[in-house]
């Protein structure tokens, strides 16, 4: 209360000495009241006097008055939302004004182009904005986390693990083993990604969808654009912002695993088809693994920002905090972000002058995905510790059939499966990243006439991050078994003097640092000539990226202490391994040019042309590429046949064809294949058999070059009703031509390794739609509704020969789900069909069968029909990528409530059970499995019995749709509480509350590694969905 | 306008800039040490020895029994029941396919083989070497080991892609042959004798292994003549005779023999070296055992030996269960299978990963018998039954009489299986004779003719380049 008071009361200080200031400056006074077009009051409406930093803002009952030293000064009116008006003070004393909203007609929205912005009504492409006001509806750690379902034809797969950065695919997978990431644009500063960036300060966010948008960036926009431009701060008093949310939250779907009483039934079926012993029906424990792994995770997010300007300076600065802590023991995960953005209007506003600085600090301690594998693997019946504190491990005893460790001297012991304790997974990970990204950069515009102004720009971006991993070996050999003494531990380190499998303990650490920085200058040419509207940009780019080094090390028998972890401080019984790599930098020179022309605002035709280099072809000294565009446009209801529409208020045709190459390829050098031991490129000869050591070359130097996608864009834009209804229709054919491939030699060729080349041709075409309407429909009340709806098909349509049959999706067992082959999509499913379950012996007789089959195993089809159940009955079965991408989004005003409900789906994908799949025998299973196993002839046709083979089949290939209600949040706002308080809201929001599935396992959204042909879309380690409910507070004040 | 002068100004310097662009792109590597600083270099010996060195590679060991011996009438699978060695079970029973991964194994490691072959030819030609005389030996040693390859692949695939010449199609076997036969005659020209290589290049491919082939790949072409030429090239180089003993050639101490034309080589010694577990793959299975007990010897053939009264080959061929080996290891009689093959057997190797067995490829009797049939289809019987005998002489057995060309032709065949059972022969030889449907079917096997006289392509190959035929009736 006390600070409080001398709070209020130095304020009230503040206060009067400036107005005690101001008044004894003062010579004229004015004051007013300021309303909306409905009359009503409008409070916190900045005025300022012009040319000064003078200024004050209108209190609860829209009132206010300020002294102006001249009677000829200009006051600026200016309001979130409305339009600002100047009005120059004329002598008079009282001057009220009527604020009219802004109008929001389409005309005025302006996109960013990349070097360049453009009104949304002139673009020839697909271009997608977002405004920070949307963004900021879901918490988020990354902004394009809360874009989900928002933008059509951007797929969006997020990862709920702290820190997981998530997935952006725009308009279908076009590339195999290239990057597949987007390219990013910060500022007019390209980077790789945005994590560091926190989603508060993002003013907009543009996706440049087609190529002939995107192909002013050329050789990195293959898998598209993303511009992402951060806040600025506006003429007028200091606006603060303060916004703090705090949540939980847990697992979405929770898996129901078979208790112990289930699993003993299971373990004796599946053990008695192969003659093993039989576990007792009492047993002493029944853990629920997850119950004992998962913990429920939380967060908190806050931010503070201050902004605002004169006629001269603008200013931005801001403060972001997120911190998480995941659903495992010691999961964390926290950033920093500080940021401050600066304009400089100088010699009269010849020259401008733009600095964005940001620093970010970041810290994650993550845990292996695989206790959740293992979780979902144990045994019900093994303790996560024993009675004296070791850790339950899956032994038992196989005389009495008891899960235990212990028995007599003639009893034998064995394992009821192959895995650990999940705890330990996670209670011996020590780890620990840091990471600090400064990113800044600095531009400058000469409006050299009022038509022509020249920009130049420079931005860097360094990155430094340090890892540290600890591991105590001889703890995690200790619990692996509850016999294992230190003793023993010790012995055999003695016996073994510098094998590195006995050390106490092992720290690995790795320091990496990166500097990139860019140069951009171009000349933008803007003129009307009557109803001939031209725009011309051309310019030079440079870039050097990769610029940087990296350290790792690794030591053995470090003090245990987390202060003393050094690798100095091990001990010089082992070898310490020390690696220092300096990076090869990567240079671009880009010569680029854009002309837009139009006709009256009725005929467009835009071109870009963009010329590469890229020093990543160096090896072939073949570094040019041209990327060219055009684009077309009509706005049809601009012409006057269409007269006064009352139905249609905006309507437009679009027309674009461009080409994009992604350089972000791998590469080939031959490899010379030798070997000090025994191998096959050494032999002996001469009487005494001396070891000649020989050599092979494994695969091919063969030089890659960048893929080139080019795309096709038909899109219309039409509004109806007063542009209430707006809607966007867009239709592309996005062609990726010399796609490269890992490719696995020819038998018969001499190649040995695989190598890559580039063999196929890839086409994703598809459809976005996206509706929205809006409507206030009193003051009290105003809504709106959002849809957006994407359809893509993905298809190689060429292979070359020879290059078919890249397989993948491994299963970590020998067994693999994905092929390539031409007519299919990248990365499809090919696996054996499963038709059914053998009832018994016979019928495995009389029927082709694989080898091994026993009754209640999957039956196979013999698709082929040739007796032989063999690869060539594989077959295919569509891709884990969705076609169908759906968003819903509602929100509504109603009073000072405002309600928002967002929704997301996908369809038309399959997803890989691989959790089940992969089992080599002991392993637990859902309930669900256990309740509907074949457990004799006749018992089902549908399901295989508890002795299942681990065959890759469509029997767990699973539908991957599904319809998740992301976010429904529900606020409450204060307006004008006290003065300088404009506004406090309060909100409650549930994040993923619900999905809608048939997916069994944790989530069907699986990104995996994220490559076509590796463990995307197969459920082996991933992190759960999970689902949150958050509080949060929003304040505005002056 | 004065402005704009100004602001050329600065774009010229810009363009000054940028102007060097290829420099500016021109990034030396910094990670990886480029091919123009690589300070290692490979010898073209180093490229030649690669090539003899994926002779020793485990499908040697594996697949290669399965594909000669295992699916003739002289071995059984062996092994446990259970145990089908990913398909032996399928070789054995003439069961297999296109997917049969034994096919695909040898199909593959023939051409990785012809591939390190080539290019090591390309890189010995165009290395930089003084010595003129070593730069033929070793491009000589790579086309006779590439010829080696080819003849196995044409007679088991018939009509073969040759790959240097185009990867997709499948060329005639007359082409093919004549590439073995280019590859042979200009290897001959080249390589030295036995006795001309220093001693430390022991093991190498030399002129007489290179006639001994190219007898062999006439004999197989029934161009008698030629067959009968070349083998005299070899008989009268003087660089080889008969060891003494049947009995050692297979063992340690008969490695590199007299009799040895051409085997691959192995050492015992660490770092061992040899065919990866081609030991182990064959030793006794069960208790007191010491392999996996693969590849064991037919009753057929016990009988066949038994019928000719071989007691010495027969029991250098096989181990019995329940006998004492040679060198003191009592074979237990409680091993899972009844026979083991000999001459894999290793003393002092016996289950170790890599083998000290030199595995024969090429050796003096076999000349002698190539010989011996090619005569007596020239009607030189003198000749024939002369070569003949001399083989018999060896293992004590009755010199053969016979006149007959047709008797004479059936006692060089059984010759050829007694001596050189397990040399991974029989299975070629019963293609090349003809015999193979009835001794098949005789052995209870479904040979179904018109099929099994070759292997089917591999499947993998055909996905990929499918305008490759496959062979008749798979």
């Amino acid at each position: 209360m006390i600070a409080k008071d001398i709070f209020a009361k130095g304020l009230l200080a503040l206060c009067l000495s400036l107005f005690l200031v101001t008044a004894a400056y003062g010579q004229h006074s004015v004051k007013g009241v300021v309303n909306d077009q409905a009359g009503e009051p409008l409070p916190g409406v900045n005025i300022q006097v012009k040319g000064t930093t003078q200024g004050t803002s209108t209190n609860a009952q829209g009132a206010y008055s300020l002294t102006v030293e001249s009677e000829s000064d200009t006051l600026i009116f200016s309001f979130i939302g409305f339009q600002r008006q100047e009005v120059p003070i004329q002598g008079r004393q009282e001057i009220n004004i009527t604020m009219t909203p802004q109008a929001i007609e389409a005309g005025e929205e302006l996109v960013v182009v990349g070097y360049g912005t453009q009104e949304q009504v002139d673009l020839t492409g697909s271009i997608k904005r977002v405004q920070s006001e949307e963004l900021n509806k879901q918490p988020a750690l990354t902004a394009t986390e809360a874009l989900q379902g928002k933008v059509s034809g951007v797929n969006i797969i997020k990862n709920d693990a702290p820190g997981g950065t998530p997935t952006v695919i725009m308009r279908g997978l076009g590339t195999a083993l290239g990057g597949r990431n987007p390219l990013y644009i910060v500022d007019g500063v390209p980077v790789d990604d945005i994590n560091n960036i926190a989603p508060s300060d993002i003013e907009s966010i543009d996706f440049l969808k087609d190529a002939a948008s995107a192909s002013i960036y050329g050789l990195r926009a293959a898998n598209g654009v993303i511009i992402v431009t951060t806040k600025q701060g506006t003429e007028g008093a200091a606006q603060f912002e303060a916004d703090t949310y705090v949540g939980y939250n847990s697992v979405l779907n929770k898996v129901n695993m078979a208790d112990g009483p289930e699993y003993v039934t299971y373990f004796n079926e599946e053990n008695a088809a192969v003659d093993g012993f039989q576990l007792n029906q009492n047993q002493q424990y029944d853990t629920d693994w997850f119950d004992e792994l998962l913990n429920q995770g939380r967060f908190i997010n806050s931010k503070l920002s201050v902004s605002g300007g004169s006629e001269n300076i603008n200013y931005f600065f801001s403060y972001n905090l997120n911190a998480e802590e995941g659903l495992l023991d010691n999961q964390k995960f926290w950033r920093q972000t500080l940021r401050n953005n600066n304009n400089y209007r100088l010699f009269d506003g010849f020259l401008t002058l733009d600095q964005n600085l940001s620093i970010s600090f970041s810290r994650e301690n993550p845990m292996p995905f695989g206790a959740f594998n293992t979780a979902y693997r144990q045994s019900p019946l093994v303790p996560t510790f024993y009675p004296n504190g070791r850790y339950g491990q899956p032994f038992v005893n196989e005389t009495t059939g008891e899960v235990t460790y212990e028995g007599a001297a003639d009893e034998t012991i064995g394992r009821l499966n192959t895995h650990g304790n999940p705890l330990t997974a996670i209670d011996f990970n020590n780890e620990e990243s840091n990471a600090i990204t400064l990113q800044g950069n600095l531009a400058a515009d000469f409006n050299l006439t009022d038509y022509l102004t020249f920009t130049t720009r420079l931005g860097a971006t360094r990155f430094y991050g340090d890892t540290r991993a600890f591991s105590p070996l001889r703890q995690q050999w200790i619990s692996g078994d509850p016999t294992r003494t230190v003793a023993q531990y010790q012995a055999n380190k003695e016996a073994n003097p510098g094998v590195t499998d006995w050390a106490d303990n092992t720290l690995f650490v790795t320091d990496t640092e990166t500097f990139r920085w860019n140069w951009d200058n171009y000349l933008n040419f803007s003129k009307s000539f009557d109803d001939h509207n031209v725009d011309i940009t051309a310019g030079i780019s440079s870039e050097k990226t990769g610029v940087g080094k990296r350290f790792r090390g690794r030591a053995y028998d470090i003090p245990e202490q987390e202060q003393y972890w050094n690798l100095d401080l091990a001990t010089d019984q082992y070898d310490k391994i020390v690696e220092h790599t300096n990076f090869t930098p990567n240079t671009l020179l880009s010569y680029f040019g854009r002309v837009q022309y139009n006709y009256d605002r009725r005929y467009y035709i835009s071109g870009t042309l963009r010329r590469d280099g890229s020093s990543q072809f160096a090896n072939t000294e073949d570094y040019w590429e041209l990327f060219p565009s055009v684009g077309l446009g009509w706005t049809i209801s601009n012409e006057e046949f269409m007269g006064e529409n009352e139905a249609i208020s905006f309507l437009k045709l679009r027309a674009s064809w461009g080409r994009l190459g992604n350089q972000n390829v791998p590469f080939n050098s031959t490899v010379v294949s030798t070997d000090p031991g025994s191998a096959s490129q050494n032999y002996v000869f001469g009487p005494a058999q001396a070891l000649r050591f020989g050599a092979s070359v494994g695969s091919p130097a063969r030089d890659i070059s960048w893929e080139i996608v080019e795309e096709w864009n038909l899109g219309a834009d039409i509004e109806f009703v007063d542009s209430r209804l707006t809607s966007t229709i867009d239709v592309y054919q996005k062609t990726t031509k010399n796609l490269i491939l890992l490719v696995n030699p020819l038998p018969n060729s001499q190649f040995e390794g695989d190598y890559f080349d580039q063999g196929a041709e890839v086409v994703n075409q598809g459809l976005e739609l996206s509706l929205n309407w809006s409507d206030n429909v009193s003051e009290d009340f105003s809504y709106n509704v959002g849809t957006s709806f994407s359809y893509n098909k993905n298809e190689i349509t060429e292979v070359e020969t020879g290059f078919e049959g890249l397989t993948g999706g491994s299963l970590g067992n020998g067994q693999i789900t994905k092929r390539l082959e031409e007519g299919q999509p990248l990365g499809a499913w090919w696996m054996y069909e499963a038709v059914g379950v053998w009832q018994d012996e016979m019928e495995i007789a009389n029927n082709p069968s694989i080898g091994g089959a026993l009754p209640g195993h999957l039956r196979y089809n013999d698709v082929n029909e040739d007796g032989v159940i063999d690869e060539r009955d594989k077959k295919f079965f569509g891709s884990y990528v969705p076609n169908y991408n759906y968003g819903i989004n509602i929100g509504a005003n109603y009073k000072q409530f405002d309600v928002s409900l967002d929704a997301f789906g996908v369809a038309g994908n399959k997803v890989y059970d691989g959790l089940s799949n992969t089992r080599f025998g002991g392993e637990n299973i859902r309930e669900e499995t256990f309740t509907n196993r074949w457990t004799g002839p006749n018992s089902t046709s549908e399901h295989p019995g508890a002795n299942r083979d681990a065959i890759a089949s469509d029997y767990y290939l699973k539908d991957g749709s599904y319809l998740r209600i992301n976010n429904i949040t529900l606020g409450y706002s204060l307006q004008n509480i006290v003065n300088h308080l404009n506004r406090v809201r309060f909100y409650i929001s549930a994040q993923n509350p619900f999905m809608i599935t048939d997916y069994p396992g944790f989530t069907p959204e699986l990104v995996g590694n994220g490559s076509p042909y590796g463990t995307a879309g197969i459920e082996l380690n991933a992190y759960p969905n999970t689902r949150s409910l958050l509080l949060g507070v929003n304040i505005d004040f002056q | 306008m004065y402005k704009l002068k100004k602001i050329s100004f600065v774009l010229f310097l810009i363009l000054l800039f940028v102007g060097c662009s290829d420099d500016f792109l021109n990034v030396a590597s910094r990670e990886e040490i480029e091919a123009e600083d690589s300070s290692e270099n490979y010898t073209p010996d180093e490229f030649v020895i690669g090539v003899y060195g994926s002779f020793t590679d485990f499908t040697y060991a594996f697949s290669w029994l399965g594909v000669t011996e295992i699916i003739s009438d002289n071995a059984d699978k062996g092994s446990s029941p259970s145990d089908t060695g990913t398909d032996k079970h399928l070789l054995d029973n003439l069961e297999f396919s296109s997917t049969t991964p034994s096919i695909e194994s040898v199909w593959t490691k023939w051409y990785k083989t012809i591939g390190r072959a080539t290019y090591a030819i390309e890189y010995t030609e165009n290395f930089e070497m003084s010595d003129e005389q070593l730069r033929s030996r070793l491009i000589g040693e790579a086309k006779f080991l590439r010829a080696v390859c080819y003849f196995y692949l044409v007679r088991y695939f018939g009509d073969v892609p040759i790959q240097e010449q185009d990867l997709t199609q499948r060329a005639p076997q007359e082409e093919v042959y004549q590439y073995i036969i280019a590859d042979l005659e200009s290897a001959a020209e080249v390589l030295p004798e036995k006795g001309v290589y220093a001693e430390e290049d022991l093991g190498r491919a030399t002129r007489g292994a290179a006639l001994s082939i190219l007898s062999k790949v006439y004999l197989q072409r029934e161009n008698w003549q030629q067959a009968l030429d070349y083998a005299n090239q070899v008989i009268e180089s003087g660089q080889y005779s008969l060891a003494d003993n049947y009995e050692v050639i297979w063992r340690e101490e008969g490695e590199n023999g007299p009799g040895s034309i051409f085997e691959i080589q192995a050492r015992g010694e660490s770092t061992a070296h040899g065919i990866q577990q081609y030991s182990t793959t064959q030793g006794a299975r069960g208790p007191s055992g010491w392999g996996w007990g693969f590849n064991t010897p037919t009753q057929d053939l016990v009988d066949a030996y038994d019928s000719e009264g071989d007691e010495i080959r027969k029991d250098a061929t096989i181990i019995f269960a329940g006998e004492t080996l040679w060198d003191g290891r009592e074979v237990s009689p409680s091993i899972e299978n009844p026979r083991y093959n000999e001459k894999a057997y290793s003393s002092a190797n016996a289950g170790a990963g890599d083998g000290d067995k030199n595995m024969r490829i090429m050796r003096y009797a076999e000349v002698l018998l190539i010989k011996a049939e090619a005569a007596n289809e020239l009607g030189q019987t003198g000749e024939a039954q002369s070569a003949l005998n001399q083989v018999r002489d060896r293992v004590d057995l009755d010199r053969v009489t016979t006149g007959d060309q047709n008797e004479l032709r059936e006692a060089i065949w059984k010759e050829r299986r007694l001596e050189l059972a397990f040399e991974h022969d029989r299975w070629f030889d019963l293609l090349r004779t003809g015999q193979a449907a009835e001794v098949m079917q005789g052995h209870g096997k479904n040979f179904v003719e018109g099929k099994h006289e070759l292997f089917p392509i591999p499947e993998e190959q055909l996905r990929k380049t499918p305008q490759m035929e496959q062979n008749p009736n798979y």
